[in-house]
């Protein structure tokens, strides 16, 4: 999947998300309560909500690539065997 | 003064963002050894990738700044720039046309026309091409520096030049490539960014059935149709009982065919990304793709402009000076006093509804957040229209006419250096545009008339293999000149001849500007298409055998025996275009 271009584009935006959603949560879970910073979003506390949901999906990317990248190395081990789902061989 | 401050937490939210962006550019910096790794990213991208980086290029400030301020003027209508005006296209483009683009490798879109007709045709087109990517990239830099000043009372030089410096940063070590990553990221980072504003948005105003109440209640105060703002084609029938002004068939033939298919289908700046795809089968899929988020964006850029319409009392108003409607200011005239329209109505400073949106609903954290997608909208922008320069500039300007059989490093070293002349080009635009106010819209009209009879050229030259250059020359340049003539000789109702049209004579009058623009781009596609054919008939053709692969009956069909069903492009297009049809009865 990371072709010729060689990076896993997978790995940073995981990355970033992960990183995101744990200061935006974090910040959220500390200010959990506090009346003025969250009257603007209608008394939800929008930080801590959507830091989770950040998170969760950056852990996902990051957990998509790393099955990925494992994938690939036992595709390049068993170069041999037939690749069962033929994505890879693909026209040109 | 600033409508907004930010905090420390903001700050670092944006600075984690741009340290990944770079270092996307940096860890790319070893690829680029060839002119295709730098200009194509060696055509090794999957299609998720190129497919959302096919979204995202066009994503730039128009889109987002723009649909919002469409949203609070026009009302869900809007989304008939992407139900009607983009995916159709799309699929098309990815369908019919993506085989002669990358099955031909020409490395741009001007050198399929070089393939296909002549010199000359290729010249043309890659001249106001690569004019028209440094001209917009200006112009979004410009609207980026004035935007931040007023909402956060940032230094407008110091916004354009760090932005500037940071596209030229990882288009310059990653190429192509890093751009595309970019975009991909900043397609997250909007959805991210905007899922949340549209959420907190909805949930201010009491949902979706209050959301329509209200602006049921605003057409009315506004003595417009009631479901104006409210239904995408009720009331279409008839320019006057809808928002945006234009018939049915208007719409139908000046946005949903001539400018959509124009824009989508002959613009190297997104077909770009779909020439860097790993295969053929992933080049026709990168639009396909790309249509699916593309169908449900209205949702997200559209939505929170007709929130602001009525959300909220004068919070909008007292920050900015004057009165305005929900959270959307009054537009302010060059003595500071709000403008007020021929009818007596305040005119609303419509650009401003989405960064209201923003500023007022979003907390500490999560506004950081915002305004970094906002911000990277922006330059993912300038950093599409730059790499598209480059590449323009490179293969067809220079390597045909400047400097011929030189290395590929030295067409390597000229893609950098035209980064670097694109990049400061741009920022000169973007001063051009805040001096000349009038110039910039002069040349956005003149880009408009050079674009709008594309579609013919390309469509005859990929379907009818008896179109000849000098026929689609002359076409192209006939059908720039039907459109300043259609321009000159109507007018929207209420404009003032000028700039607006009417400079020749009042011959046509239009309910709306958007109206006339639809019927301008109509008539240069018809001049185009009907000049093209008389003069295709009267010169000779080529033979067929140069033509293999650049014409749709001298061409085989793409292979796609290894394919399921399931897996043919054919089959994921109508699902794309099923979808849309849903989405158009939903809020018809």
């Amino acid at each position: 999947m990371s072709g010729a271009a060689g990076m896993d584009l997978r790995y940073p935006i995981g990355g970033l998300f992960t990183v995101l959603g744990v200061i935006l949560a974090g910040y959220g879970f500390a200010t959990r309560g506090d009346v003025q910073l969250y009257a603007p979003s209608g008394n939800l506390n929008i930080n801590l909500l959507w830091g989770v949901v950040m998170l969760v999906f950056g852990l996902l990317f990051l957990a998509l690539a790393a099955v990925a990248g494992r994938r690939e190395a036992s595709d390049a081990a068993g170069a041999g065997r037939e690749d069962r789902g033929g994505a890879r061989g693909r026209d040109h | 003064m600033p409508v907004t401050q930010l905090r420390t937490l903001d700050y670092v939210v944006m600075a984690i963002y741009f340290a990944v962006v770079l270092g996307i550019g940096w860890a790319l910096r070893r690829k680029m050894r060839t002119s295709t790794d730098f200009f194509l990213s060696g055509r090794s991208l999957p299609p998720w990738v190129t497919g959302l980086a096919f979204l995202s290029a066009n994503l730039g400030a128009q889109e987002v700044i723009g649909m919002g301020a469409s949203g609070a003027k026009y009302g869900i209508a809007t989304a008939h720039f992407y139900w009607v005006g983009a995916i159709p296209a799309m699929v098309f483009v990815g369908l019919f046309m993506m085989p002669f683009y990358y099955g031909s490798r020409a490395r741009s879109v001007p050198e399929y026309l070089k393939l296909r007709f002549d010199e000359k045709t290729r010249t043309y087109n890659a001249i106001s091409f690569a004019a028209m990517t440094v001209f917009s990239s200006g112009v979004s830099m410009y609207a980026m520096g004035k935007l931040l000043n007023l909402l956060l009372g940032w230094d407008f030089d110091t916004s354009v030049l760090v932005s500037a410096g940071i596209v030229l940063a990882y288009v310059l070590l990653g190429g192509l490539t890093s751009a595309i990553y970019n975009e991909v990221l900043q397609f997250f980072m909007i959805v991210f960014g905007f899922a949340p504003l549209v959420f907190l948005g909805l949930r201010a105003t009491g949902g979706w059935e209050m959301l329509q109440h209200r602006l049921t209640q605003a057409a009315i105060n506004a003595q417009i149709t009631p479901t104006s703002y409210t239904h995408v084609w009720k009331g279409m029938g008839d320019p006057a009982t809808n928002s945006i002004g234009v018939e049915a068939f208007g719409l139908l033939m000046g946005l949903g065919f001539v400018l959509s298919f124009g824009y989508w289908c002959t613009d190297f700046l997104v077909v770009q990304r779909a020439m860097a795809a790993d295969s053929m089968t992933a080049a026709r899929r990168t639009p396909l793709i790309a249509a699916v988020p593309k169908m449900f964006f209205p949702f997200l850029v559209i939505l929170p402009g007709m929130i602001a319409l009525v959300l909220g009392g004068g919070e909008g108003a007292t920050a900015v000076g004057g009165i305005g409607q929900g959270l959307i200011p009054a537009k302010l005239g060059a003595n500071g006093a709000a403008l007020i329209d021929a009818t007596g109505r305040t005119v609303l400073d419509y650009d401003l509804a989405t960064p209201m949106m923003l500023v007022t609903l979003f907390p500490t954290g999560m506004l950081g957040l915002g305004l970094t997608a906002l911000i990277a909208s922006f330059m993912s922008g300038m950093a599409g229209n730059v790499t598209a320069f480059n590449t323009v500039w490179t293969y067809d300007i220079y390597q045909s006419h400047i400097r011929k059989g030189a290395s590929d490093e030295h067409y390597l070293w000229m893609g950098r250096v035209a980064t670097v002349g694109g990049i400061l080009l741009s920022v000169a635009a973007a001063y051009a545009a805040g001096a000349f106010n009038n110039i910039m819209e002069f040349l956005q009209l003149v880009f408009a008339f050079v674009n709008a009879p594309l579609f013919a050229t390309f469509a005859l030259g990929m379907f009818w293999k008896r179109s000849t250059g000098h026929g689609a020359f002359t076409g192209l340049v006939a059908g720039t000149l039907g459109a300043v003539v259609h321009h000159g000789i109507s007018l929207a109702r209420g404009a003032i001849p000028g700039i607006k049209g009417g400079y020749f004579a009042t011959m046509l009058t239009y309910p709306s500007e958007l109206a006339q623009t639809f019927w301008t781009a109509t008539a240069a596609f018809t001049t185009c298409l009907v000049v093209t054919i008389v003069v295709s008939m009267i010169t000779r053709p080529r033979p067929d055998e140069e033509l293999k692969g650049l014409v749709y009956s001298l061409t085989p069909r793409p292979t796609e025996g290894h394919l399921t069903w399931v897996q043919k492009p054919a089959t994921f297009a109508i699902a794309v275009l099923a979808m849309t049809a849903v989405l158009n009865v939903i809020f018809f």
